[in-house]
C-alpha cells in the first residue's frame, strides 16, 4: 500500500475542479442558511452557533500549534507551521461571523433568544443563578468578552505570521526570539480567552451548569480535531509540490502521535467531567447529563465514546497506521464526530428530546466552512508555503548541515601539517 | 560547511519553482550537545561507574547518618502509634484526614516525576532524559515507599491493613470497591510495581558494566547476579529495547491514573473545595511539578559533587525548568477556574470554601501555596535564573514546600469548615504527626544515598547514545570518515 509519507515522485493530482469548491459552498450554504434564517431564526441561531464553535476549535487549533512549536522549540512541526499561522489568521475573520451571534444577543426578542439568560435580562426577570454571576452575565459584559478575545487572537495570530515571514527574509535569530516572546505571553492569554469562550458562548446556554473542566474539554475537543486537520493539509500538501521535500515520515508520525495523544486525552477530561459529576450526583450538576441522556441524545452519547474515543483509539495504536492512506478516512470522521460532539453541548438546549439534523445546521456549516476556506487557500498562496529558514528546517527535514562552532573546530588551522 | 539544497515548488498558482537553502541555524539558536566538552565513551563509563565505585566521599556519610537518625524516628513514631492508637496524631473530628493524607498526596505526587520522564519523554523522543531518569525513577520509588507508610498507618488498625485487598477470607469480609480509597490500593500498587520493573530493565546493562569493573568477589558476584547473564549481544540488546518500549507503555497510562485516583479521593464527594471536575488533570499536573522540583533539589548539588556537570548539563536543568514552569502554570490555571467557578456555580458553600482558604484561619496556608507554585515558577521564564544554579535549588525547594501546601490547604481548610458550622475546629499536627513526617525524609534520603553508592546513577548504555559521537551525522561521529549519512 503506498503512503502519502514516502510519495515523493507520485505526479501531483488534478485539483482544478476542486478550486471553486469554496464559493459553492459560500452560495449554496449562504442560501440555505439565509433560507433557515427566514423561516426558523430560532433554528438557524443555534445552527450557526453551532457551525461558529466547530470552525472556531480550528482557528485556536491552529493558534496554539504555532505558540507551542516555539515553546517547545520543536523541529519536527517547521513544515506544518505556515500553514497552522494561516489557520490561526482566520480568528480575526471570526469576529465578523461572529457578528449574527452577536446582532442576536443585541436584537433578538423572546424565544429567538439564543441564550436564555439573555432573554431572561431583556424580560427584566432573574434567578439565583443569573444574579450570582453579575457582572459577568450583562449584555454589556457579553461584548466586552467578545471584543477581548478577538482582540487577543488577532494581536497574536497576526504577530506570530508577521515575525514567521520576516524570517523568510531575513532568516534572522532575532524573528525566533520576537516569537518565543509573543508565545510566551501568548499561551497564558490563549488559555484564559479559550476559557472565557467556552463559558459565554457555549456553557453559558445552560447558565445554571457549572463545571471547572469546561474550558480545558473545548481545548482539548479543539487540538483533536485540529491535529486530524493538519495531517490532512500535510498529506495534501505533500502530494502537490509544495511540501514534498520538507514534510518527511516524521512529520507524519508525530502528527499521528499526536492524534493519538490527544484521542486519549480528550477521552480523559471528557470521562472524568461526567465521572466526577455522576458521583457526586449534586442536581444541580447532574442536569446536565440528565439532559443529554434523554431520548435520542443517549445515542449521540454512546457515539461519542465509540466514535469520537474508541475507534480512532483502536485504529491509531498501531505505530505503522499513522502513516498510511487510511488516515485520510479517519480524519473525516474525526470532523463528524467533532460536530457531533459540539451538537451535543449546543442542541440539547433547541432539541430536548433527541438529536436533530436541520438543513441550517449543513447550510451554516457550508457556508462558513467555506468562508474560511477561501482566505485560506487566499493566504496560502499568498505567501511561501512554509518557513524557509526557520532555524530548525534542517532537523526537520533529517538534512545534517553541520553547526557553524563544529565546522570551524574541525577546519585544519593554518600552517598545520595535518 | 555545506548547505543542502533540495528545489521545492511554491503553490500551483505561482507555476514558480524556488531553490531551498537549509543552513544551520544561528550561533544564538544552536542546540548545546547533550554530553559537553565532547567527552568520550571511556569517560562517561568512568565518571558514572565511578561514583558507586572507590571510597566513600565524607559528604556522603555526613549526608547519611542524620537520614539513618531520621528514618529511625520514623519506625519509632510508627511503633508509638501502633502502640497507643491514632490518638497520638492530630486528626480529629471533622479533619479526620490531617497530615497523614497530607504526606501521602505529597510523597506520590513527587513519586510522578520518575516514570514521567522514563515513560512519556521515552515515548516522546525526548533523548534529553537519559541523563536524569535513572536518579528520577529511583527517587520515583523511594517517594512511593514513603507516600504507602501514611494510608497504611492511618487505618488505625495496622495489622488489618491486608483486607484492603481482595482475598477471600472465611469472614467474608471483601474490601468497598466503590470507595476511592480502595481504588487507590490498586493504582498506587500497580504503579509501585511497574516501576520497579521499569527501574530494574534498565538497569540491567549498566549492571552488567559494574560487574565488568569490579575488582572484589563480592561486588562481582552482585552485579553479575542482578545482571542477569547480560553479555551485550545483539539478541540482548533487541530484546531489551522491545521490553523497554513496553514498559514505557504501560507506565505512561500508569503515570496519569495515579494522581487522578488520587485527586477522586476527594473531588467523587461533594464537600464544597473537593467536589470539582478539574481536579484529575489537576493533580497530574501538580505531581508532575513538584516531582521535577524534587528531581531538581537532588540532581542541581549532585551534578556538583559528583562532578558531573558535562552529563547534567545547564540544558538539562534549563529543561526541567520549563517543565517546572509549564506545569506550575498548570496549577495555577486550576487554582484561577476552582475559584472562578466557585463565584460562578452561585453555591454559597463553594464560595465561602474558597473565600475563606484566602482569608481564614489558614489564609497563610493559601498564600504559601500560591506563592510557591504560582508565582515562584514564573522565574524559569528567565534564562539567567534558569541557568544560575543557585537559584534553581532554592526555587526547586520552594516548589517543594508550596506543594506539600497545597495539599494541605485541600485537606484541612477544606474538612476543618464543613456543612456544620458545630462541626468547626482548627487542626494543628501533633508531636508525633511533625516527626512521622520528618524521618519520612530519613527514609527516602537513606534509600536515595545507598542508591549512589552502589548503582550507576546515570544510565551508563543510553547516555552513550545521545552523545556527538554517537551520531553518525556529527563530525565526532563514527561514519564521518567515508560515510554518506
Amino acid at each position: 500500500m503506498s503512503s502519502p509519507t514516502d510519495d515523493l515522485h507520485s505526479e501531483p493530482l488534478d485539483l482544478s475542479r476542486w478550486r471553486p469548491l469554496p464559493l459553492v459552498l459560500m452560495a449554496v450554504g449562504g442560501l440555505v442558511a439565509a433560507f433557515g434564517a427566514i423561516h426558523d431564526y430560532r433554528q438557524f441561531s443555534y445552527s450557526w452557533l453551532l457551525a461558529f464553535m466547530f470552525f472556531l476549535s480550528l482557528g485556536l487549533g491552529g493558534l496554539i500549534m504555532v505558540i507551542l512549536h516555539h515553546l517547545f522549540d520543536a523541529a519536527w512541526s517547521v513544515p506544518t507551521r505556515r500553514f497552522c499561522e494561516h489557520l490561526a489568521c482566520l480568528l480575526p475573520w471570526m469576529a465578523v461571523l461572529f457578528i449574527p451571534i452577536a446582532l442576536n444577543v443585541a436584537f433578538a426578542h423572546g424565544d429567538n433568544n439564543l441564550y436564555p439568560w439573555i432573554k431572561m435580562i431583556k424580560a427584566g426577570q432573574s434567578d439565583h443563578s443569573l444574579a450570582s454571576k453579575q457582572p459577568l452575565f450583562t449584555i454589556p459584559s457579553f461584548f466586552v468578552v467578545a471584543l477581548l478575545n478577538f482582540g487577543v487572537w488577532t494581536v497574536l495570530s497576526r504577530g506570530l505570521r508577521y515575525w514567521s515571514l520576516k524570517q523568510d527574509e531575513t532568516g534572522a535569530a532575532e524573528c525566533t526570539v520576537k516569537m518565543r516572546r509573543y508565545s510566551a505571553a501568548g499561551v497564558v492569554l490563549f488559555a484564559l480567552t479559550l476559557t472565557l469562550a467556552a463559558i459565554m458562548w457555549m456553557k453559558s446556554l445552560q447558565h445554571e451548569w457549572f463545571s471547572t473542566m469546561y474550558g480545558v474539554y473545548y481545548f482539548a475537543a479543539s487540538i483533536w480535531t485540529t491535529i486530524f486537520t493538519i495531517y490532512v493539509i500535510t498529506t495534501i500538501l505533500k502530494r502537490q509540490g509544495p511540501l514534498r521535500q520538507v514534510a518527511t515520515k516524521k512529520t507524519f508520525y508525530f502528527i499521528g502521535s499526536l492524534m493519538f495523544a490527544f484521542t486519549v486525552f480528550y477521552a480523559y477530561i471528557t470521562f472524568f467531567q461526567y465521572f466526577i459529576i455522576w458521583n457526586a450526583n449534586v442536581p444541580e450538576e447532574t442536569f446536565f447529563y440528565v439532559a443529554r441522556e434523554a431520548g435520542g441524545w443517549w445515542w449521540a452519547s454512546m457515539l461519542i465514546i465509540f466514535g469520537h474515543f474508541f475507534l480512532p483509539f483502536l485504529f491509531l495504536l498501531r505505530i505503522d497506521v499513522k502513516l498510511t492512506w487510511a488516515m485520510l478516512p479517519l480524519a473525516g470522521w474525526a470532523w463528524l464526530m467533532h460536530f457531533i460532539d459540539m451538537s451535543f453541548n449546543i442542541m440539547p438546549v433547541l432539541h430536548p428530546k433527541g438529536y436533530h439534523l436541520d438543513p441550517s445546521d449543513l447550510g451554516c456549516m457550508a457556508f462558513i466552512g467555506g468562508v474560511l476556506a477561501w482566505l485560506f487557500l487566499k493566504n496560502f498562496n499568498a505567501h511561501p508555503p512554509f518557513p524557509q529558514k526557520d532555524p530548525r528546517i534542517a532537523e526537520a527535514m533529517d538534512v545534517y548541515v553541520p553547526p557553524d562552532s563544529y565546522a570551524q573546530a574541525l577546519e585544519p588551522k593554518s600552517g598545520g601539517g595535518h | 560547511m555545506s548547505d543542502a539544497v533540495a528545489p521545492f515548488e511554491m503553490p500551483p498558482q505561482t507555476g514558480r519553482k524556488q531553490e531551498l537553502v537549509v543552513k544551520a541555524p544561528p550561533k544564538a539558536l544552536e542546540r548545546e550537545p547533550l554530553v559537553t566538552h565532547q567527552r568520550s565513551i571511556g569517560w562517561l563509563s568512568d565518571a558514572i561507574a565511578g561514583v558507586a565505585e572507590g571510597k566513600t566521599p565524607k559528604w556522603w556519610w555526613m549526608a547519611f547518618v542524620p537520614s539513618v537518625t531520621l528514618m529511625t524516628t520514623c519506625f519509632t513514631m510508627i511503633l508509638y502509634l501502633m502502640s497507643i492508637g491514632v490518638g497520638v496524631w492530630g486528626p480529629g473530628h471533622p479533619v479526620m484526614w490531617g497530615w497523614a493524607i497530607v504526606n501521602f498526596v505529597w510523597w506520590i505526587g513527587i513519586g510522578h516525576a520518575g516514570t514521567l520522564i522514563s515513560a512519556i519523554l521515552f515515548l516522546l523522543r525526548q533523548r534529553w532524559r537519559t541523563s536524569i531518569n535513572r536518579a528520577a525513577e529511583a527517587m520515583t520509588i523511594f517517594a512511593v515507599m514513603c507516600a504507602g507508610i501514611f494510608p497504611l498507618i492511618h487505618v488505625g488498625r495496622i495489622w488489618f491493613g491486608w483486607w484492603l485487598f481482595p482475598i477471600p477470607n472465611m469472614e467474608g469480609i471483601w474490601p468497598q470497591f466503590r470507595s476511592p480509597l480502595m481504588w487507590d490500593v490498586f493504582a498506587v500498587s500497580t504503579y509501585f510495581t511497574v516501576s520497579v520493573l521499569f527501574w530494574y530493565m534498565g538497569l540491567i546493562p549498566d549492571l552488567a558494566v559494574m560487574r565488568d569493573r569490579s575488582k572484589t568477589f563480592i561486588r562481582k558476584f552482585a552485579y553479575g547476579l542482578f545482571s542477569l547473564g547480560w553479555t551485550g549481544s545483539n539478541r540482548h540488546w533487541s530484546n531489551y529495547e522491545k521490553a523497554y518500549l513496553i514498559l514505557a507503555g504501560l507506565s505512561t497510562p500508569l503515570v496519569l491514573s495515579v494522581h487522578s485516583i488520587v485527586s477522586m479521593d476527594f473531588s467523587v464527594s461533594q464537600l464544597p473545595g473537593w467536589h470539582t471536575t478539574i481536579f484529575p488533570p489537576y493533580f497530574v499536573a501538580g505531581a508532575v511539578f513538584s516531582g521535577f522540583g524534587m528531581v531538581l533539589t537532588l540532581l542541581v548539588p549532585l551534578r556538583r559533587l559528583l562532578r558531573l556537570e558535562d552529563i547534567i548539563t545547564v540544558r538539562h536543568v534549563e529543561l526541567m525548568c520549563k517543565v517546572t514552569l509549564a506545569t506550575g502554570s498548570i496549577v495555577g490555571y486550576a487554582y484561577a477556574m476552582e475559584f472562578f467557578i466557585a463565584w460562578y456555580s452561585g453555591n454559597p458553600y463553594e464560595r465561602y470554601a474558597f473565600i475563606n482558604r484566602a482569608t481564614g484561619h489558614y489564609w497563610w496556608a493559601y498564600w504559601t501555596m500560591i506563592s510557591c507554585n504560582v508565582l515562584v515558577p514564573q522565574f524559569f521564564w528567565f534564562k539567567k535564573v534558569r541557568t544560575n544554579m543557585i537559584f534553581v535549588f532554592v526555587l526547586s525547594i520552594l516548589v517543594n514546600i508550596g506543594m506539600w501546601f497545597e495539599r494541605f490547604v485541600i485537606v484541612v481548610i477544606s474538612l476543618h469548615r464543613e456543612f456544620l458550622p458545630s462541626n468547626w475546629s482548627y487542626f494543628r499536627p501533633t508531636w508525633v504527626d511533625i516527626l512521622t513526617y520528618l524521618g519520612t525524609f530519613g527514609l527516602f534520603f537513606t534509600f536515595f544515598l545507598l542508591f549512589l553508592r552502589f548503582v550507576p546513577i546515570i544510565a551508563i548504555a543510553e547516555v552513550k547514545g545521545v552523545t556527538p559521537q554517537a551520531d553518525p551525522h556529527h563530525p565526532l561521529g563514527g561514519a564521518k570518515e567515508g560515510g554518506h549519512h
